[in-house]
């Protein structure tokens, strides 16, 4: 009996092993769900915006009606979009129309590969993997992500997935360049590019212990900036010209349907999660949770649990606000997208980097 | 040679289309079913990357043979057509269609009718705006504005509702005087619907018009010269956001408007914005015009009392034989109009909408012709948008606000 | 009175410029909508229509039905005057004797094609025996199939009963309620 215990931890200890554990656990256990239930949430949450109810109908004939007020339409969907027809289009390059959906959907996850949810214990992290170059990985994964809609719109052999393909590989590459911009005062305020120093470098105070050296506070351009780029990056509303429902009514995924077309949308979901996820991140402190070092004797198990309820409360709200902007405000015209970041952003995200650096110097 | 090319285009603009299959042009079909084409309309476009370089309307998939059914109907039997013909203001075009027979018989609603005519005309035309601004705001991404001016529309279909019996299908006027009275209690409800819509207004205002995204979308979007659009023959808010005060309402003093004060917004560049903003005053205007209407309100009857043209009170009909005699007589031989033609233009929500009617004193009417304002909107289509973006498609589309069942009818 | 214009106030200024202060603006009202319609005082419009019937106005012209006399038979006399003012032509009656002398007429066969009607309500006010109305406040009417929707036997049933105190009757009264009914010959195939 002992040796089985030995073995289970030993296999427990190998890092390969945790590392698989930790990949399964962080997407199956926090990422899969957040993201599905947004797909329910921003159908009810634009209703209660809008006065109204959401969709609540769907329910189980044999369980009394049953109907969670509207949760069952998760699973209303999931089914709907396996058993839907899988449609290929005549003229349509079969192999790339194929993958292009995953492409989007493997980017999209790869960002929680870097991000910490609690602090480590021992050896052990909350962390994927805690890679140097940080978050240049993050700029090299993300940008992956054209790909998809780039082999969508080109594969489906039609003329509005095309114009869609086209903006979203415009969009998509002007931004990445004010993500990376707009990060600069984070690197140089932090002095790294390593997820874990950011985060801990968080952790420090302003005045003794008043004021917690958030991203927020020493990086306020940066975050603006960084929250626009990230969500233009992600083709979510107000930056949906790739999609362009009303014009080119659905982009570069017009021709996808049943669980293709389902990759498109969780994939997009998830990237709204992984938007909010970097956010708390890099300028809320990540799992940090200020002044908490005070209280000396706080049990260890404690403290974890508490780190990972900030951060998962955090993330929530971060996705929570991005719905609420994407249903207050109209859609940016595909040139406008480009000229705000090239035209306005980009002198800002400079001008905010020359600020930090002479702050920085003069301070030193 | 650069002319002649022009020309031919003009001509032959399909052949064109194919002719440059290889060039950098590429024709994408905008419509019959596409998310921006409210009603079913479509544009053969030509676009050089994500400039319009042409377009071509094709109007006609909701033709319903308005014209030709009423050749072959009495006058009375028209009336329910008409408020078919414009789903967002069916009430206009019902006082429209009923003023022009009366202006036929040369005769004249009595006041109250009148009165009552321009609050629900004023209700129609408010909910014709809260549709066209609703449904052109969504389309350039301001879901929540949509909505929240549909629940402000359901308030004022539900007044109507409780005027006419029906929402959408009111068949409320008669020639001479309307169908049925307002009832108790109406003129209070309509005050508390009124300070609803305000606060709807002022929200989405708040909302909506000094967004910069929205100026962006709609500034300077869809221009079109004030020459250019008289000579399109636009009218309603289309010609008045290039700064032209055309009102029907005002030029031909209809009904009683001339007792009631009103302004005529008119905008400056004539683009997007300035039919936005235009439409939105509107409403503030005609929810001062049903105030006041309702203020002046008179007592008194709700039709003249001509047996040749209204139906007798059923108390007549059920108790005196005369009354039974001409209720029989002007159901089944219908009205007699005397012989003529005549045109009678009213303000739609949209514009000038007009109706012709030629009468050769049989009881029949021999033509029945609408002038639909969004007709010339259409076909001025490829005119706004030449130069402009596909997405500028939109917005444009959203403003011109065409209604399928006038334009094709 | 004169003409009154008012030119509009097109503003795009430095504050507009900077996106924010109106993305904020708008941020409040659509988080306070939000907020309120969570918690307490719910402001949804919305009705669950099928256990939540909307409140129609005694106006509302809804399925037709025919009235009754107080002794039970139908009033309707069959004067045509209906079918004649119909814009749609969906109201077809044949004519036939009554059991009771003193009223003569009756409609034999009565049927209203309902996908045909444009609910005008023409025919409620060409009636003179108001024997005709739109007052049931029915407002969907959805069948799967395409002969309920010839209103004859099923919807005008509730306004028939045949009465044994009719004085002058010369043809036996109609035993059942079904035989009592006017007929109907269906939708016409066309
Ligand atoms: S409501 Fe109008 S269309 Fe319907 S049956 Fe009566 S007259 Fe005919
Ligand atoms: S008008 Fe009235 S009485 Fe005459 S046939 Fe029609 S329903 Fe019967």
């Amino acid at each position: 009996m002992n040796e089985i215990i030995n073995i289970a931890i030993n296999i427990l200890l190998d890092p390969f092993i945790q590392t698989i554990l930790k990949i399964v656990v962080i997407i199956f256990m926090f990422v899969m769900p957040l993201a599905t239930v947004l797909t329910l949430m921003e159908r009810k949450w634009s209703a209660m915006i809008q006065d109204r109810v959401g969709p609540n109908r769907a329910n189980l004939p044999f369980a009394d009606n049953f109907r969670g007020r509207g949760a069952l339409h998760i699973a209303a969907d999931a089914l709907k979009s396996i058993f839907k027809e899988d449609f290929i289009p005549r003229g349509a390059d079969r192999f790339l129309f194929t993958i292009a959906p995953y492409f989007g959907f493997a980017a999209a996850l790869s960002v929680f590969a870097i991000v910490p949810f609690a602090a480590p214990i021992g050896d052990f992290t909350f962390q994927i993997t805690d890679v140097k170059p940080g978050l240049l990985y993050i700029f090299a994964i993300t940008s992956l992500g054209v790909y998809g809609s780039v082999l969508a719109g080109a594969s489906s052999n039609s003329k509005f997935a095309l114009l869609g393909g086209t903006r979203a590989s415009a969009q998509m590459l002007s931004y990445e360049v004010f993500i990376g911009i707009s990060l600069l005062g984070i690197f140089m305020v932090y002095e790294s590019t390593q997820i874990s120093v950011i985060v801990d470098g968080q952790n420090t105070y302003w005045f003794g212990n008043l004021i917690p050296k958030w991203g927020i506070f020493t990086q306020p351009v940066a975050f603006v900036l960084f929250f626009v780029a990230m969500i233009a990056e992600t083709k979510r509303a107000p930056f949906d010209a790739p999609e362009g429902e009303s014009e080119i009514v659905a982009g570069y995924f017009l021709e996808y349907s049943g669980m293709r077309f389902g990759a498109f949308m969780l994939a997009e979901y998830i990237a709204i999660v992984g938007v909010s996820v970097l956010m708390v991140t890099l300028f809320l402190g990540g799992y940090h949770i200020p002044w908490l070092h005070l209280w000396e004797s706080a049990p260890q198990a404690l403290v974890t649990i508490l780190q990972i309820l900030k951060f998962t409360l955090l993330s929530v709200f971060f996705c929570w606000l991005q719905l609420q902007i994407r249903w207050t405000i109209p859609k940016f015209r595909f040139d406008q997208t480009m000229a705000l970041g090239w035209k306005k952003m980009l002198p800002v995200a400079m001008a905010n980097v020359l600020v930090t650096a002479i702050i920085i110097l003069l301070a030193n | 040679m650069e002319e002649l090319a022009t020309e031919n285009k003009g001509q032959n603009l399909e052949s064109e289309m194919e002719d440059q299959a290889d060039a950098s042009v590429m024709t994408i079909e905008i419509g019959p079913a596409h998310p921006a084409m409210h009603g079913i309309v479509r544009f053969t476009t030509q676009i050089d990357g994500e400039e319009i370089v042409d377009m071509i309307p094709e109007i006609g998939y909701l033709h319903r043979g308005f014209e030709k059914e009423s050749e072959n109907s009495k006058w009375i039997q028209i009336t329910p057509y008409t408020d078919r013909l414009n789903y967002v203001s069916p009430l206009l075009c019902n006082i429209g269609y009923s003023m022009a027979v009366e202006k036929l018989f040369g005769v004249d609603a009595p006041r109250r009718a009148q009165y009552t005519r321009v609050i629900m005309g004023e209700i129609s035309r408010i909910t014709d705006h809260l549709t066209c601004l609703g449904a052109a705001a969504m389309e350039v991404g301001a879901f929540t504005f949509f909505l929240w001016f549909i629940k402000g529309r359901e308030y004022l279909w539900e007044l109507v509702e409780e005027v006419t019996g029906a929402r959408l299908t009111t068949n409320w006027t008669r020639f001479g005087g309307n169908a049925t009275d307002i009832p108790d209690g109406f003129l209070g409800e309509l005050q508390e619907r009124l300070e609803k819509i305000k606060d709807i207004l002022r929200e989405c205002d708040t909302l909506l018009t000094r967004n910069k995204i929205f100026i962006d979308r709609v500034k300077d979007v869809g221009v079109l010269s004030k020459e250019d659009s008289i000579s399109f023959g636009f009218t309603g808010p289309m010609l008045r956001a290039c700064g032209i005060p055309y009102d029907v309402r005002r030029s031909d003093r209809y009904s009683v408007y001339d007792d009631l004060d009103f302004e005529i917004p008119v905008g400056s560049v004539g683009d997007c914005f300035d039919r936005y903003l235009v439409r939105m005053e509107e409403m503030w205007q005609s929810i001062s015009i049903i105030e006041q209407a309702s203020d002046k309100l008179p007592a008194g009857p709700i039709a003249i009392d001509d047996r040749q043209l209204v139906l007798p009170d059923k108390k007549q009909v059920y108790g005196n034989i005369e009354g039974l005699i001409d209720h029989f007589k002007l159901v089944m031989e219908g009205h007699q109009a005397p012989a003529g033609e005549i045109y009678m233009p009213t303000e739609g929500g949209n514009g000038e909408v007009g109706f012709y009617l030629v009468s050769d004193g049989s009881g029949e009417p021999v033509k029945c012709r609408v002038r639909p304002p969004c007709f010339n909107f259409v076909s001025a289509m490829p005119a706004i948008c030449k130069g402009g973006y596909v997405a500028d498609i939109v917005p444009i589309f959203g403003s011109v606000n065409m209604i399928g069942g006038e334009l094709d009818r | 009175m004169e003409l009154k214009v008012k030119t509009v106030n097109r503003i795009d200024g430095f504050q507009e410029a900077l996106y924010l202060p109106a993305i904020f603006n708008g941020l409040r009202l659509t988080v306070r909508h939000f907020f309120k319609n969570l918690f307490g005082s719910r402001e949804v419009v919305t009705i669950q229509y099928p256990e939540e019937q909307r409140h129609v106005s005694p106006r509302w012209r809804g399925r037709h039905r025919l009235t009754r006399r107080e002794n039970g038979f139908i009033k309707c006399v069959a004067c045509y005057m209906c079918e004649t003012i119909c814009p749609a032509h969906c109201i077809h009656i044949e004519a036939g004797d009554h059991p009771d002398l003193s009223i003569e007429k009756y409609p034999v066969v009565f049927d209203i094609d309902e996908l045909r009607c444009v609910f005008c309500g023409l025919c409620v006010e060409a009636c003179p025996k108001e024997a005709i109305r739109m007052d049931t406040g029915v407002i969907a009417m959805a069948y799967s199939s395409r002969n309920r929707f010839d209103y004859t036997r099923d919807l005008l049933k509730d306004t028939y009963r045949p009465n044994k105190e009719t004085k002058y009757t010369d043809i036996p009264l109609p035993k059942t309620e079904e035989e009592a009914l006017p007929n109907s010959r269906g939708i016409p195939s066309t």
